[in-house]
């Protein structure tokens, strides 16, 4: 099967001195959930602001279901792939609904009327990601966490094959955190959609992507399974930390120990004596 | 989803309003310092002062008041979606200070040439207006990478400097001319041809027209320029667009009437007070509340102090801010009964 998002020798920087993103190849096959992470300014949001075509590559290239990504119209391409970033409220007080309904814009006509199948597809949008019940309250009055949902509703209505995702559980709790990441895997498992989602959990990236995209600070990336690519070794190098290290079940996890951390020592003695299933590096 | 808005619910509402507006107009046009009466104004022409009232003096008046109202409520629809700033107006982009010193070049230098019926005044005012828009769009464009905020700067700036100049001008000017020149920065409704009225008339409608087409864009533009890139809006286009269209209907009503303030600040607010700040529907339904405000603003303006006519500017600012005020604490709190 041929990636819907391929990525070839790209590069890319703000300044023509400093490049963030060197040579970067990746390939993401249809109905993938892939996490991108790494260290802040990595190159993690700037990588999602290529792919959605806010910003332009200076050099490679990007392939989003076959065809470059420069031949595509603003239009065309927000039929592609939707995207979920932090997201700016405006002042003037739209409802739950009519921002998910905004959803359609990339469908719409000249004077812009949602047609009955338009309205169908949000309500859809708004059931998937459990907003109904708040459509008619206006976005300024939600809570971050329902707030994120109705941009994730506005993203599903947009009825694109891929869903680009910056760090949706930034400032949401654990349980909120979770249920975003249940509502995309399902639309993963469901709709057949493809997730890319940029991340500073790596715990729960281990737990819910199949693919994880590492960006270190210094333009290095490592691209695999979030089992190999997730290591101590890895983390220690990456982002410059010590972690412990166990498992569940399949999955392993991680929990980062500054120097001053509580269980700092301990870890380190235990370590050292027997080696058990929780190690430092 | 019984609330959101649908072509049908839209028209409903429109046709509705029109209604309104078609009954103000004509009330108004029954009042004034003659009385008339409309059975003898229903006689027809010939020999029938009634009608010659009505039909050559009260209806024009009527109607340009009509005019400059969708004009400038419209434009503030729009320059407010833009520029996402509640704050924003007609003017706000120096509009006013551009006509204004057309008008005061107009009537220092005493040229008396008209161009399609539109008076010296009107012709520079116009001019002028078209002028400092360009003047800003294109510093606003270069000065830095937020093009809002660079836009409402240059605009601030250049508001300032053509006001300094429009001081100078008046102080060099003889009391005659200082006249004329107040009264139209005041903004003044006054009885014109019906040639213009027509030719303006077909203006702001194709400039409301064309906003219009926009307008489910500039929904997804108040989310902010990132957003509605993502959803599929060449947002420079569509702010090309609203910029142009805004500032053509302005400058229309502004060589119409003169500097006529509030209408395009307060109108879009009570609009969307009521009905909620979907573009698809503020526009339309803040050009016939606009509308039917300065009708009945500029009916107060000739009728209140008898003969003597007051700027329309006054009545709009003196009755409008009141009434928006009230509107302000009854609505802030949503209710959904007229939604």
């Amino acid at each position: 099967m041929s990636g819907i998002i391929k990525v070839e020798n790209l590069s890319f920087g703000y300044t023509p001195q400093n490049t963030i993103l060197k040579n970067l190849s990746f390939e993401v096959v249809p109905g993938a959930f892939v996490g991108i992470a790494g260290p802040n300014g990595a190159g993690k949001t700037t990588l999602l602001n290529l792919l959605c075509g806010l910003l332009s590559s200076d050099a490679g290239s990007i392939r989003i279901a076959a065809a470059d990504i420069d031949s595509y119209s603003v239009k065309e391409l927000a039929r592609k792939a939707a995207v979920v970033a932090s997201e700016f409220v405006p002042v003037f007080d739209f409802t739950v609904e009519e921002t998910v309904m905004m959803g359609r814009t990339p469908y719409l006509g000249t004077f812009g009327f949602e047609s009955e199948a338009d309205r169908q597809i949000a309500v859809e949008a708004l059931n998937a990601t459990d907003t109904g019940h708040f459509a008619s309250r206006p976005l300024g009055s939600l809570s971050s966490g329902e707030r994120q949902r109705v941009f994730i509703a506005r993203a599903l209505a947009q009825n694109a094959d891929i869903l680009l995702l910056d760090e949706p559980t930034s400032f949401l709790d654990l349980k909120h955190q979770v249920g975003i990441y249940d509502l995309l895997k399902a639309t993963q498992v469901e709709k057949g959609k493809t997730i890319v989602t940029v991340t500073h959990d790596i715990n729960l990236a281990a737990q819910y992507c199949d693919k994880i995209l590492l960006l270190g600070a210094d333009g290095t990336y490592e691209y695999g399974c979030a089992g190999d690519i997730f290591s101590p070794e890895q983390i220690k190098k990456v982002f410059g930390v010590r972690v412990f290290v166990g498992k569940v079940g399949r999955e392993k996890f991680f929990i980062p120990l500054g120097k001053f951390s509580k269980d700092s020592r301990q870890i380190s003695e235990k370590a050292n004596n027997d080696g058990p299933a929780g190690t430092l590096p | 989803m019984a609330e959101l808005l649908t072509s049908k619910k839209l028209a409903i509402k429109v046709v509705l309003c029109l209604a309104v507006l078609a009954v103000v107009m004509g009330f108004c046009a029954l009042k004034g310092t003659e009385k008339i009466s409309l059975t003898k104004v229903f006689a027809g022409p010939g020999e029938n002062t009634d009608y010659d009232i009505f039909v050559g003096v009260r209806l024009p008046r009527i109607i340009l008041a009509a005019l400059v109202g969708a004009a400038l409520a419209c434009s503030g629809v729009a320059l407010q979606a833009i520029l996402r700033n509640p704050l924003a107006d007609p003017y706000i982009l120096g509009i006013s200070s551009g006509a204004g010193l057309g008008v005061i070049i107009a009537i220092l230098s005493g040229i008396s040439w008209s161009f399609w019926g539109g008076s010296p005044m009107a012709v520079f005012a116009f001019a002028g207006s078209l002028a400092t828009v360009w003047l800003v769009w294109y510093v606003g464009r270069f000065a830095g990478k937020s093009q809002v905020t660079s836009l409402l700067l240059a605009g601030v700036v250049v508001n300032a400097f053509f006001s300094a100049v429009i001081m100078f001008l008046t102080s060099v000017a003889n009391s005659q001319q200082l006249r004329a020149t107040i009264y139209w920065l005041m903004g003044n409704i006054t009885e014109k041809d019906w040639s213009v009225l027509l030719i303006s008339a077909a203006c702001i409608l194709a400039g409301i027209t064309g906003l219009f087409t926009i307008c489910h864009r500039l929904n997804v533009l108040s989310f902010g320029e990132e957003q509605a890139k993502k959803l599929g809006v060449n947002t420079e286009r569509t702010r090309v667009l609203a910029f142009g269209f805004a500032a053509f209907i302005t400058a229309i009503a502004v060589s119409l009437s003169g500097l006529i303030g509030f209408v395009g600040l307060i109108i879009p607010h009570a609009v969307r007070l009521v009905f909620g700040p979907d573009h698809r529907q503020l526009l339309p339904l803040s050009a016939i509340t606009g509308s039917t405000f300065l009708v009945i603003a500029d009916t107060l303006a000739r009728t209140v102090f008898g003969q003597e006519q007051l700027p329309v500017g006054v009545i709009t600012a003196i009755a409008g801010g009141p009434f928006f005020l009230v509107l302000l604490a009854r609505y802030s709190r949503k209710v959904s009964w007229l939604k």
